[in-house]
């Protein structure tokens, strides 16, 4: 039993590796493509099926949104970055379940080494994600409230307090990145390392508890990877955003 | 910092690869999914925030029929109850013409009958004494097969007009 902090390389396409992570995410990403394209072949004005879920989740995730932006056009404007995240976050968790990722060796140069990995159990995944949501907050702050007040939420030169503030904002964007990429991958990654454990000790029926402790675990890191990109948003959109800090302090 | 990243399996290649996936995800997910499913909802919204708007309309437009209706019945009514004493008054002016006619054509039947019975009464009279006359005429007959030289034609209508009279 051998657990590695990296994803394996499986093969090469020119100087880019492919790793089992990046495998799997590939599935993940063909799976919802699927799933989007079934559903837009079979959208009715009456739903059913597919769609009737599609909506179930679609609205659920507007109602929250709606909680913390307060206005529906805005909820819209956001729902696919958010709802994307969570999507590709849960799928890709919840394939990492399955029986097969992880047991399907392939014979490479390391040696033998599984052909499928959670994506999530992968730093590149995650910290790849962070980035996104980081650069996404950033940008949809920017389109909002324009790059001045973007830029005046990090380098407010008002008062001692509020320039001492906008730092803080401004290690806080650096520290968001981390916690998103780390928090996932820890989760994910250390659900791997117990089932493997399990799986290794008592290989029949012990590990069904926590492979469903790691179904709810999935589910979860996915809400609040989405739920914190759009809490993100929700204040890089705000205008008021850094002084509501800045008011408090004083 | 590079064998941190290096150790912790932080590779620029798989950061791109997966950001790409993901970036590709998000568009292709925004364009098959969210808006063609967004616009449904809004399009179903409206249908039915349309179909509450008719819905209401036909409420009022049906509020609005039945107060006519009752309206019409109303007017249904009142003139039903004028046809209805204007057909009364006509009934009883028809009543008084037919008894008036029944009378008048009673009283016609009444002096067709008596007319009849005078009639009757002289043919009766005339034939009684027709009979009578025969009768007497026989009586005297047989009266004067047994005395023919005592009785005479004359004294016979005297005795006719006398009776007659008496």
């Amino acid at each position: 039993m051998a657990i590695s902090i990296r994803a394996e390389d499986i093969f090469h396409i020119g100087n880019f590796p492919i790793t089992n992570s990046v495998l799997l995410a590939v599935v993940a990403f063909i799976v919802l493509i699927v799933l989007a394209i079934i559903l837009r072949s079979k959208l009715k004005m009456i739903p059913g099926g597919i769609q009737n879920i599609a909506e179930a989740v679609l609205d659920g995730a507007l109602g929250l949104m709606d909680s913390v932006l307060g206005d529906r056009r805005k909820s819209e404007k956001y729902l696919p970055v958010v709802l994307t995240v969570f999507l590709f976050v849960l799928c890709s968790n919840w394939l990492g379940l399955l029986p097969g990722v992880g047991s399907f060796i392939v014979r490479t140069g390391d040696g033998t080494v599984p052909l499928f990995r959670s994506p999530a159990a992968d730093l590149n995944f995650t910290l790849a994600l962070a980035l996104i949501a980081v650069t996404f907050v950033n940008a949809l702050g920017i389109a909002a409230i324009g790059l001045k007040g973007r830029l005046k939420v990090f380098f407010n030169f008002k008062n001692p307090i509020t320039f001492f503030v906008g730092i803080l904002e401004l290690i806080s964007e650096f520290a968001k990145i981390i916690s998103f990429s780390f928090r996932l991958f820890g989760n994910v990654f250390a659900g791997e390392v117990l089932l493997t454990i399990m799986a290794f000790l008592l290989p029949y029926l012990a590990p069904l508890p926590f492979m469903c402790l790691e179904v709810f675990v999935g589910f979860i890191q996915a809400f609040i990877f989405g739920m914190l990109t759009l809490v993100f948003i929700s204040m890089a959109v705000s205008e008021g955003h850094g002084e509501e800090s800045v008011a408090v302090a004083n | 910092m590079s064998q941190l990243f290096s150790q912790l399996g932080i590779d620029w290649h798989l950061l791109i690869s997966q950001a790409v996936n993901f970036l590709l995800l998000l568009i292709i997910l925004r364009l098959v999914a969210y808006k063609p499913l967004l616009e449904l909802l809004h399009k179903r919204r409206a249908k039915i925030e349309e179909g509450l708007m008719k819905a209401d309309e036909a409420d009022k437009r049906l509020k609005e029929i039945d107060q006519i209706g009752k309206e019409k019945i109303k007017e249904a009514e009142g003139s039903a109850l004028q046809i209805l004493k204007r057909t009364e008054s006509d009934a009883k002016d028809l009543e008084a013409k037919l008894l008036a006619e029944a009378k008048r054509k009673e009283e016609i039947a009444m002096k067709n009958a008596e007319a009849a019975l005078r009639a009757q009464e002289e043919a009766s009279r005339r034939a009684t004494e027709e009979e009578a006359a025969a009768f007497v005429r026989a009586a005297i007959i047989k009266t004067v097969e047994l005395s023919p030289s005592a009785i005479d034609d004359a004294l016979i209508s005297k005795a006719i007009k006398e009776a007659r009279q008496g």
